[in-house]
């Protein structure tokens, strides 16, 4: 497939984003064929590419290596421009005045000090849709705050829902608000492009992360505000279902997760498990949870836990192994289905790619080019779309305005 | 009896139907309804399998199903066939789980857009096999590193799933009915969205990461991840508060709001990864410096040195924080005299802003828009 026949086609987006959360929102659009033109700078390139860079760094082209970079980048264009230089800005609203949106995940200051806040770039193409992805939203006591994707999860009331009632309240990932606030910023570029499509109108599309998790909180927010009871954290043990849980398999670190929500699936179980066959209804189960958890552990530990899933889903128990980095490289319904592409990069070789979620053929979308180097599409982006010469291209990387090495500060 | 009122907004000319119910599905509607489509549920008599989750409200309603259906229409579905129900005439998508449908060729000679959304796709060994929220995220690999090392770990609460799966099916379905409008798409699409692919989000790196051979440690305790310390949830004189530092200056402030500057230039931590590794040793300092303070003081006075750290709302006080209801970020949802505060759309277009709340429609409450007759 090609990109003439991609659903986005003909939109263009300039991507001030950095970090997890932004690049993956602008990602999905470049997946579904958008032109996304990142932008970064020498001195403050994406901070994705290391938040500890250092001289060392800087001669091993570390800029071009990191994973983390280079998975939320891909089918992106790079050009670098210092926002900081008065020419950077005039080229940067350039560009905004030939696109149909802008992206970008500063912190609330920043771009006002620059003089490219909204009001700056709608005079620019008063049709611009632009999206601000601030940690807590762009309006509150706490606008300015900084956050990274874990302290958008602290914040969310999610960590008080997870894990058992004697530990601490529970984080779930590293960066768990990232992923999720990047999915929602698609969301709302599509949903603010649509209404551009609709009427020719941009406005300006307001984000917070933190509330990006409130849905995925929601049976806890509700229980609260329905019975005015805080929910109580159980750990693994559902308050509606037994057995449920996570049993050890064989091998190092094995796991399988088992639930049993219906009575069917309960009576497959006890065929399998002869031991089980001293207990009887859910409230027997329930009131006798941690004797059941022993039994099926005993059953669980005598093999793998790819054995036990599909013994368990043949006989239509819900059921599935527990997962580590390296099984998803082999996992059989990803590979079926073609989820990791391979394409080779610069500095570091054939790596795969993980694809975009949805599908409308056989095959995933085509992941059409890994992700750019820093500034590789200077070229095409300043003389192609905003008609500069090449003359003009080299004053400015002799005022280091572009450029396409990472420049630390002295 | 409570009817849903039609809306208007950015998405007033589409017309979406559900004919599942499942939590997936339900989002992905609900975020066309916020913005105003015409979102039907097309149920069976007995009802989608929502309006059985818990919470339950006094009068037996599903606080749940509310939150997932303000503002659509309900019909109760009659005919055999999906392309004999007078709503789908209209309808510019039809969302649906393989899983819940009333029988196999329901969807069939249907010539509209449609979106599945399934646990783990519609093609490949898993396709048929059974799902959940808790093998979502058991497959995706997210689980595997929550909880303590000597196990087990911890399944994630809730529907966070399929929260994820109906968001990341909103996107792709958008994104098509949006080609149809730009001229990049001219025939009726079938989206296939896998909620274990949506949820791969998350742990995609890790894949990676194996692949390039750095795989990530095996679960390492209660909020504690790589690459990174100090990062966690630790108690203060007053309540939890949430850590995050990551470089070099973020730690330097982090031991000087915690008066522990003896750590703020060894050179060994200024390395994330090297504080990790020394976190036994930081650990009992971080935590009797903390003891000491107040988590709101150190909450306000950390954000103003430009270090990322967080208060750690309970359920009740997520409610109460400034800036949350600042933002009206929970809004009232009715059902029937009933009324309770649910998320609202976390994204907000400022001309053109999202419903906030709004009623719920009983079952077979818009019958009579859609002159339903039973076969």
């Amino acid at each position: 497939m090609n990109s003439a026949s991609l659903p986005l086609t003909g939109i263009r987006i300039v991507d001030l984003t950095m970090g997890w959360a932004g690049p993956l929102a602008t990602r999905n659009l470049a997946d579904l064929g958008a032109e996304v033109i990142k932008v970064e700078s020498c001195k403050r390139f994406d901070w994705w590419r290391s938040w500890e860079a250092t001289p060392e760094w800087v001669a091993d082209n570390g800029a071009e290596k990191s994973p983390q970079y280079l998975s939320v980048n891909r089918n992106k264009l790079d050009i670098t421009l210092d926002l900081e230089h008065p020419k950077g800005r005039e080229l940067l609203l350039k560009l905004v005045t030939t696109a149909n949106a802008l992206v970008e995940n500063y912190s609330g200051s920043v771009l006002p000090k620059l003089g490219l806040d909204y009001p700056s770039l709608v005079n620019a193409n008063p049709d611009l849709v632009m999206v601000s992805m601030p940690a807590f939203g762009s309006t509150g006591p706490w606008s300015e705050f900084r956050a990274y994707g874990s302290t958008v999860e602290h914040s969310s009331g999610l960590p008080h829902l997870v894990g058992d009632p004697q530990q601490p309240p529970t984080m779930q990932h590293v960066a768990f608000g990232d992923a999720v606030g990047g999915l929602n910023g698609t969301a709302a570029i599509l949903t603010a492009l649509w209404h551009q499509k609709q009427t020719g109108a941009g406005q300006f599309v307001d984000l917070s992360q933190v509330e990006c998790l409130f849905p995925l909180a929601a049976q806890g927010v509700l229980q609260q505000s329905v019975t005015v009871e805080a929910p109580q954290r159980t750990g693994n043990a559902h308050p509606e279902f037994a057995p449920y849980g996570v049993y050890p398999c064989s091998g190092d670190d094995a796991w399988i997760v088992i639930e049993v929500t219906s009575e069917d699936q309960w009576q497959a179980l006890q065929r399998l498990i002869p031991g089980l066959a001293d207990f009887s209804d859910l409230t027997d189960r329930m009131q006798r949870r941690k004797n059941l958890d022993t039994m099926i552990a005993q059953w669980t530990l005598e093999q793998s836990a790819d054995a036990a899933m599909q013994t368990l889903q043949a006989r239509g128990v819900i059921a599935a192994k527990l997962n580590n980095g390296h099984d998803l490289l082999h996992e059989p319904q990803l590979r079926d289905r073609g989820y990791l592409q391979w394409l080779e990069r610069d500095h570091v070789g054939l790596q795969p790619n993980a694809s975009a979620p949805f599908r409308t053929g056989a095959g995933p979308i085509p992941i059409r080019h890994p992700a750019p180097t820093l500034g590789q599409d200077n070229d095409y982006v300043l003389t192609e779309i905003l008609g500069l010469s090449a003359k003009e291209l080299s004053a400015l990387e002799n005022q280091e305005i572009i450029g396409t090495k990472p420049r630390l500060p002295d | 009896m409570a009817q849903s009122n039609p809306v208007s907004g950015v998405f007033q000319d589409l017309t979406i139907v559900d004919v599942s119910g499942s939590v997936a599905t339900s989002y992905a509607a609900k975020l066309f309804a916020d913005y105003g489509a015409l979102a039907v549920n097309l149920e069976p008599p007995g009802g989608f399998p929502t309006r059985r989750l818990k919470p339950l409200l006094s009068g037996g309603e599903s606080a749940m199903h509310g939150y997932l259906h303000t503002n659509k229409q309900s019909v109760i579905g009659s005919k055999t066939h999906l392309k004999d129900e007078p709503v789908t005439v209209n309808a510019d998508l039809v969302i649906y789980d393989p899983s819940h449908l009333p029988r196999q060729d329901y969807l069939a000679d249907i010539d509209r857009n449609t979106c599945a959304i399934s646990w783990y796709g519609l093609t490949g060994p898993y396709a048929s096999m059974q799902g959940s929220d808790a093998t979502v995220h058991a497959l995706s690999g997210l689980m595997r590193g929550i909880g303590t090392p000597e196990g087990p770990p911890i399944i994630p609460p809730g529907y966070q799933a399929q929260i994820i799966g109906g968001l990341s099916a909103f996107n792709g379905a958008l994104g098509h009915l949006l080609a149809t409008k730009l001229g990049n798409l001219s025939s009726a699409f079938q989206l296939d969205a896998s909620i274990l692919e949506a949820n791969m989000c998350f742990t995609d790196l890790a894949a990676i990461n194996a692949y390039n051979n750095n795989p990530l440690p095996p679960r390492m305790g209660i909020n504690r991840f790589p690459p990174t310390y100090p990062l966690g949830i630790w108690p203060c004189k007053d309540g939890w508060l949430g850590v995050t530092t990551l470089t070099p200056s973020q730690w330097k402030a982090f031991c000087k709001l915690l008066d522990m500057e003896h750590f703020a230039d060894v050179e060994l931590f200024q390395s994330s990864v090297s504080r990790l590794e020394s976190s036994d040793l930081l650990e009992p300092e971080i935590l009797q410096a903390l003891s000491q303070h107040s988590a709101e003081d150190l909450f306000y006075r950390g954000q103003a040195m430009r270090i990322p750290l967080a208060r750690v709302p309970t359920m009740e006080e997520l409610f109460s924080v400034d800036q949350y209801s600042s933002r009206n970020a929970f809004s009232q949802v009715t059902i029937g005299d009933d009324a309770f505060h649910a998320p609202s759309t976390p994204f907000r277009l400022f001309a053109t802003p999202p419903h906030f709340g709004g009623p719920v429609a009983d079952l077979g409450a818009d019958n009579y828009r859609w002159s339903v007759t039973h076969e």
